[in-house]
């Protein structure tokens, strides 16, 4: 039985949010797929919560400020926090945007205490953002003896210091662990430990309210009903770690090293020789069976500098996971550097002398610059902790099985080929509009997102008022001009009270001209029609036409270089919309 | 007598040769995708070969496209959608398509860029749809299909015509770079569901006809599909 850790953790309460406001007394909410996912503590007061809809959360403040979720900004603004915490802890773990752990026995021996350790660490961190937007942010430290405690506490300590205005450290005793999580509600496995919803609300229809009770049934019981996730609720809920660490013997410790003969200033070899190193590696440890949950990344520059940072996912690192990390860290470490270079810093040899202003530094000519006076001799990557491989089957990136790995490995050279923008993944995100239902975020950050435990999945449903299935499979972002006609030959229109003028007959796009055999709709949308700037009145129309075959193709070919619809096509389904007293086809049922 | 022996011996050193050059030459496993119930009578094979290029042409390719793709990706394989400009993504889901497991792609309409790009698509990805570029060279194509073949992915080609916003009337029938294995080419009979203002569009009546290398004979079929 290993001896139990200390672990300290420190968490910026509502990160995403205090990032993304213009400054720190604006009440900002971050929105995912209509809801909030995030919001700042001036928010907070006006009642906007977590999970609301974003009308919700508007009818509450109405001056709040909505920004839309992107991981990369959060993440990269996390380096002027990291950066601070590392001046006094040597080896921090980021796990994800606003949320740091560290082993807490050697620093807080040497600050003198648990309490003091804390304090010190968040004043240096008030002080270094305590004049820019970030001067809202709400910092908690927990100190704990397992993670899903320490991760409590944290929140507990950053709710006690908003409320108090002085910052509260919470550290739960050494040992005492057990008794202090025993009165939990076990709502708090969904919040920290990401168990999902459904089974947290089985546990509360089951009477089983607080961890306690979790605890009091035998390990057996809570397997033989839930399988595998019992045996980590009974753990989680009696204090020890999600995933046990390894009990058979592990693997002799292997070395990933790479030195290289020149200094290496280019990002992108780097990365290669990574993503080299980070497969042999995996495959060295999934070849005795087992996966390695912490990774020590380590870069050394010819200066003699050194970046090292811990990393840590429960699930098990993956390649993707390792290049991912490395990525991140190597980019805010040359982005330090250029800091401290641009500040006239004489002592290079220092090691992690970093400037603490935070700057965001994401034009590749100045990192490459950093790198030309500090080229690299040295990665490594050095497994800290391994446990048995239980082959679990992960959700949608990242993924365990080798089509998963090979296709995560070809978006990451596709996006290599043609940059992040042009390789695409869909997400949902709901709309009245064909085009709104699913928005197609950049492949790269959409592996962040896969990454990140707090993106829950939200099940696609239908907005009320969007277009009866099934839905077109060809739906063009710039609609096209189209003619439609009643029988007399004059443009059709829509009444105010959304009637049609007369029976649509003709349609004409471009030089084609088309019969209507049959028509449903109109059906009206009214959007937004309190917002000027934002307000959508339109009407849409099913058509399902028939091409007039043109008397003289070889005329028509010269008369039109724009011919849209294919000739051979005789029977075609299209959608028109009638907006700002135009009609136009936006999408075709192919 | 011993012309006959001599005979014998000779027949039997041929056969022993042919074993032997049969033991050589791998043995031909067909591995396929899974299809959905409603497409497998329609393809040779009763799936989705892999290495095999299957071409959707008509005003109903698209979806059919993906409905040929929707089993595979829910059982796991990647779908890569590439140069396809206007892909409705709702129509994918309703086909069924796992989009947890798609990607799109948008490459440049070079035949050089965009024969690069399809073969690192292929490297990582089992299924793709792909909408080929007039300007694709013979020479690029051949490319593409070998390195398919070779990765045992499934390249689905789609028209451009329909999805482009923009085309030139001659080069409807260019888009033949690629010698598909199967062409399944579809036309659109009756759309029902909708009447003079009442309705809204449900089912259709399209024909599609079945073509191609690997088809031993021409078949027609009439198919109701949902969309």
């Amino acid at each position: 039985m290993p001896a139990p850790r200390r672990l300290a953790v420190l968490r910026c309460l509502d990160w995403s949010a205090v990032v993304a406001a213009k400054n720190s007394t604006t009440p900002c909410a971050v929105i995912h797929a209509q809801r909030v996912i995030s919001r700042t503590p001036a928010a907070m007061r006006y009642g906007v919560q977590v999970g609301m809809r974003r009308r919700h959360a508007q009818a509450l403040c109405p001056d709040i400020e909505i920004v839309a979720h992107q991981p990369s900004r959060d993440r990269n603004a996390f380096d002027a926090v990291v950066r601070v915490v590392n001046e006094l802890v040597p080896l921090i773990e980021v796990s994800e945007p606003g949320l740091i752990v560290f082993a807490a026995r050697g620093p807080s021996r040497y600050m003198g205490g648990d309490g003091p350790m804390a304090s010190k660490i968040v004043e240096a961190l008030e002080t270094s953002v305590a004049d820019s937007h970030l001067a809202a942010l709400l910092v908690g430290v927990g100190v704990a003896d397992s993670r899903l405690a320490a991760q409590i506490a944290s929140h507990a300590s950053a709710m006690a210091s908003s409320s108090a205005n002085l910052f509260v450290p919470y550290v739960v005793e050494p040992d005492k662990t057990n008794e202090w999580l025993a009165p939990q509600s076990v709502r708090v496995l969904g919040e920290f430990a990401s168990i999902n919803r459904e089974t947290i609300s089985l546990l509360e229809r089951l009477g089983l309210n607080a961890l306690r009770d979790v605890c009091a049934l035998s390990e057996s019981i809570l397997a033989g009903r839930f399988g595998e996730l019992g045996v980590e609720l009974h753990r989680l809920s009696r204090g020890d770690e999600q995933y046990p660490l390894a009990v058979v013997p592990h693997p002799p410790e292997h070395l990933c090293i790479e030195k290289f003969d020149q200094p290496v200033s280019d990002q992108q070899i780097i990365i290669n020789s990574v993503q080299r190193m980070a497969v042999a590696f995996t495959e060295y440890y999934s070849v005795h069976g087992s996966v390695c949950v912490r990774i020590i990344i380590s870069f050394e520059s010819e200066a003699g500098k050194r970046s090292e940072r811990l990393w840590y996912r429960p699930q098990g690192l993956t390649t993707s996971a390792i290049i991912e990390n490395a990525k991140w860290q190597l980019e805010a470490w040359l982005a330090s550097q250029l800091a401290g270079d641009i500040s006239g810093d004489p002592e290079s040899h220092a090691p992690e002398s970093h400037a603490l202003e935070s700057r965001a530094l994401e034009n590749r000519a100045l990192e490459n610059h950093a790198l030309e006076n500090h080229g690299l001799v040295r990665v490594q990557l050095i497994a800290d902790e391994v446990r048995t491989d239980t082959a679990r089957q992960l959700r949608l990136w990242g993924g365990s099985t080798q089509t998963d790995e090979t296709a995560t490995q070809a978006i990451g050279r596709l996006s290599e080929l043609l940059g992040s923008s042009a390789v695409q993944v869909a997400k949902w995100q709901g709309g009245r509009d064909i085009l709104d239902s699913y928005e197609l975020v950049s492949a790269t950050h959409a592996q962040t997102i896969g990454s990140a435990s707090s993106g829950e999945q939200i099940p696609a449903q239908k907005w009320r008022g969007a277009l009866p299935n099934p839905s077109p499979s060809v739906v063009y972002s710039e609609p096209i001009q189209v003619q439609i006609n009643d029988q007399f030959g004059k443009l059709l229109s829509v009444s105010a009270r959304h009637e049609l003028s007369a029976s649509p007959v003709s349609v004409i796009i471009g030089a084609t001209h088309y019969k209507v055999n049959s028509w449903a709709g109109p059906w009206p949308v009214e959007e937004r029609w309190w917002d000027l700037a934002r307000s959508r009145r339109l009407v849409r129309l099913q058509l399902v036409c028939e091409k007039i075959a043109p008397k003289n193709t070889a005329t028509e070919n010269t008369a039109t270089g724009r011919i849209l619809i294919d000739s051979a096509s005789q029977i075609l389904a299209m959608l028109v919309i009638l907006e700002h007293g135009e009609w136009t086809v936006a999408a075709i049922y192919n | 007598m011993q012309l006959d022996t001599k005979q014998r011996v000779t027949e039997l050193s041929i056969k022993e040769l042919l074993a032997t050059q049969q033991l050589n030459t791998k043995p031909q496993v067909v591995e396929r995708l899974a299809v959905a119930d409603d497409m497998r009578e329609l393809l040779p094979d009763s799936g989705l070969v892999r290495g095999r290029i299957v071409r959707c042409s008509g005003d109903a390719g698209l979806s059919l496209a993906l409905s040929l793709c929707s089993l595979a990706t829910q059982q796991g394989s990647w779908l890569g959608v590439v140069g396809v400009d206007h892909l409705g993504l709702l129509a994918a889901v309703e086909h069924g398509v796992a989009l947890e497991r798609t990607v799109l792609v948008h490459p440049p309409k070079t035949s050089r860029e965009w024969s690069i790009t399809v073969a690192a698509a292929i490297e990582g990805l089992d299924l793709l749809i792909v909408a080929v570029p007039e300007r694709l060279s013979v020479n690029d194509a051949r490319r593409v299909q070998t390195r398919l073949q070779s990765r045992r992915a499934v390249m689905i080609i789609v028209d451009n015509t329909m999805l482009s916003q923009s085309r030139s009337m001659h080069g409807s029938n260019e888009a033949q770079q690629f010698l598909a294995d199967v062409v399944l080419d579809t036309k659109t009979k009756s759309w029902s569901g909708v009447d003079r203002g009442a309705g809204y569009l449900q089912h259709r009546d399209v024909r599609i006809r079945v073509s191609g290398r690997r088809v031993a004979r021409e078949r027609n079929y009439l198919v109701t599909r949902s969309c």
